[in-house]
């Protein structure tokens, strides 16, 4: 069942006199519940993709349809509802609000749905158990290993049990270890909470892990594979 | 939702605790000097703005302008009560420990036995002591509840200024700044110790009141005309128009603070401003996350300005709050040529104070919010 479709997708920048055009007319179809790389070499698209997918950047021409709604046609406010609603978004260099500790990162989105105090606990610690970070949660940022850092980033994405989780190169700035760990726990979301996944990613190592691999060329879809895993 | 995320602003405030310390104690410093210049204005807008209920006169020495050198024959009271619209003319001797502007003179006013309440505004009080004890013992003193607590002073003791040694009868309360900074005793005590002839000599001025406020400037004129020739004549004005003469130095002076307060503001407005420029600087890439995550520009915004009004509103509460308090406890008057204005401790200014803070607090946050709001995402991610 299709999650994502992008018709013709476009994204155009003005460069100064020159104009860069990362995305040119890109069809692209995700399914519900896949997890999929998106791979290529520096400025064929990949991070634009990402973030026109996770609403933070607007198409300049051609149609984007996620869950059944065109992101285009949202207003401002309506966009960033739209994204605390369906997006989870795990950084490359994690992006945690440093004067907060782990436990404010993860409830942060929370803070934007109508619930109790009680029940944004209940959400926030199986986050973080789930993550396997319970026992840091009151650690500030700068307590933590980057390990611990992207673990509670990818918290703080699925808190909200979003429709899609993105990642830009969640391992990019990770140790072998701490890379191998990050991966196997956002293979674990998309295996056993059914979670579609679009992950960037450079490493062919931790593009194994997706099920799905995209290449992107100059802002076209070159090359799509089922992965070996 | 907005309200969700006070907690949130609260945090980032509490825990930058130099950057918010040094922000709260530049406010505090600014807002104290607003209040107290604002204490000082309010005192002399108290002392000097005439009223429909005032109906006292002063009656001074033409062309002085200290009670050393203001000097009237005691007998002109009988002449003054003599012209039409004059309810009294009780004549008083005014001593002070010093004539030029300070903020703890003693001023001895002597009036005689009888006249006491005639010089007294309405609506006085005796706080201790007994006014009975005054009218008996020569040395006897009334002291204003101001100067009491200034000085430490109670009922039984013995209180010496300006050469002049009293006992302390009874302490005065009273809604009138001159009564509440004043040392009330026997005029012919006074003119004996002051050496000056004893009752029938001379007096410094007069304090004369009359049935109609309607009439107190003809009657002014009245009475500088009765003794325009003689060998001492006189310069008549309401008590309030006196005070603003007599202390005009004071009055230029606190005019001159006025800028100064409102530099004080100006401060306040740069200082937060400053901090939440910088704030917004350094938190480029939480606010883009923020968004990323779901949060409005709209909602961001609100959480720079309710920052701004927290900084106002604690520095602003601290500095407005020191400055009343100060003000209270002090009981501070500027006195000069025997006149006094207080410095007021009005519960206003405390509200005053507060919500100036507030509001440059959010005014300063205003622009940066905006500016936050309109923020796109993506171009924020790529400038950090």
């Amino acid at each position: 069942m299709t999650l994502i479709r992008c018709d013709k997708l476009t994204r155009v920048y003005q460069g100064g006199v020159e104009e860069i055009r990362p995305l040119d007319e890109l069809d692209l179809a995700i399914d519900r519940g896949q997890f999929v790389a998106l791979m290529g070499p520096s400025g064929s698209g990949k991070t634009t993709l990402l973030n026109l997918l996770a609403g933070i950047d607007r198409p300049t021409s051609g149609r984007l349809v996620i869950d059944d709604q065109s992101i285009g046609e949202l207003s401002r406010n309506e966009l960033a509802a739209w994204r605390a609603d369906h997006v989870g978004y795990v950084f490359q260099l994690y992006n945690l609000v440093p004067v907060l500790n782990a436990y404010e990162n993860v409830e942060l989105p929370l803070l934007l749905k109508p619930m109790s105090q009680r029940e944004r606990h209940e959400r926030v610690s199986a986050a973080l158990e789930v993550v396997g970070i319970a026992d840091r949660h009151a650690h500030y940022p700068r307590q933590l290993s980057g390990g611990q850092e992207q673990r509670v980033a990818i918290a703080r994405a699925i808190v909200t049990e979003p429709t899609l989780l993105l990642a830009d190169e969640p391992t990019g700035d990770l140790d072998k270890a701490s890379a191998t760990a990050v991966m196997e726990l956002l293979k674990r979301l998309n295996q056993e909470q059914g979670r579609t996944i679009v992950m960037v990613t450079h490493d062919t190592t931790t593009a194994e892990y997706a099920d799905l691999l995209l290449h992107l060329e100059k802002g076209r879809l070159l090359e799509k594979e089922e992965a070996s895993t | 939702m907005m309200l969700r995320t006070i907690p949130l602003v609260l945090k980032q405030i509490t825990r930058s605790p130099i950057r918010s310390g040094l922000t709260v104690g530049g406010i505090a410093i600014a807002m104290f000097l607003f209040c107290f210049v604002e204490a000082m204005r309010d005192g002399v807008g108290e002392a000097t703005n005439a009223s429909a209920e005032d109906a006292t006169l002063i009656v001074y020495r033409q062309n002085r302008y200290c009670p050393f050198t203001s000097k009237l024959p005691q007998y002109y009271g009988d002449r003054i009560e003599e012209i039409e619209g004059v309810t009294s003319a009780v004549p008083v001797q005014i001593t002070v420990t010093n004539c030029r502007a300070s903020l703890d003179v003693v001023t001895f006013r002597g009036v005689p036995v009888g006249e006491l309440e005639d010089v007294l505004e309405p609506g006085w009080r005796i706080a201790d002591g007994s006014l009975a004890e005054w009218r008996t013992r020569g040395d006897g003193a009334l002291i204003g509840e101001a100067m009491a607590n200034r000085r430490g002073i109670g009922v039984g003791d013995r209180f010496s200024a300006a050469g002049i040694t009293v006992y302390v009868a009874a302490i005065l309360e009273s809604d009138a700044a001159q009564d509440r900074n004043v040392s009330y005793v026997q005029l012919p005590f006074l003119q004996e110790t002051l050496k000056t002839g004893g009752t029938g000599g001379v007096v410094t001025q007069f304090s004369v009141r009359v049935d109609d406020p309607l009439v107190m400037e003809e009657v002014a004129r009245a009475i500088d005309s009765e003794f325009r020739y003689d060998e001492h004549p006189t310069s008549t004005s309401s008590e309030k128009a006196f005070v603003g003469r007599a202390a005009r130095d004071i009055i230029e002076i606190v005019g001159f603070a006025t800028w100064l307060g409102w530099g004080a503001l100006v401060t306040v407005f740069a200082l937060v401003a400053n901090a939440i420029v910088l704030a917004m600087r350094d938190r480029i890439r939480d606010h883009a996350v923020l968004q990323t995550l779901g949060f409005t520009g709209g909602l961001i915004g609100f959480m720079v300005v309710f920052e701004g009004a927290v900084l106002g509103i604690v520095g602003g509460g601290i500095g407005t709050l020191a400055a009343w308090g100060i003000a209270r406890v002090g009981h501070f008057s500027m006195t000069m040529g025997g006149t006094n204005i207080e410095i007021s401790s009005n519960p206003m200014l405390l509200v005053l104070g507060i919500a100036l803070a507030v509001a440059l607090g959010i005014l300063a946050g205003v622009v940066p919010a905006w500016r936050v709001s309109r923020r796109e995402i993506a171009h924020s991610f790529r400038t950090v």
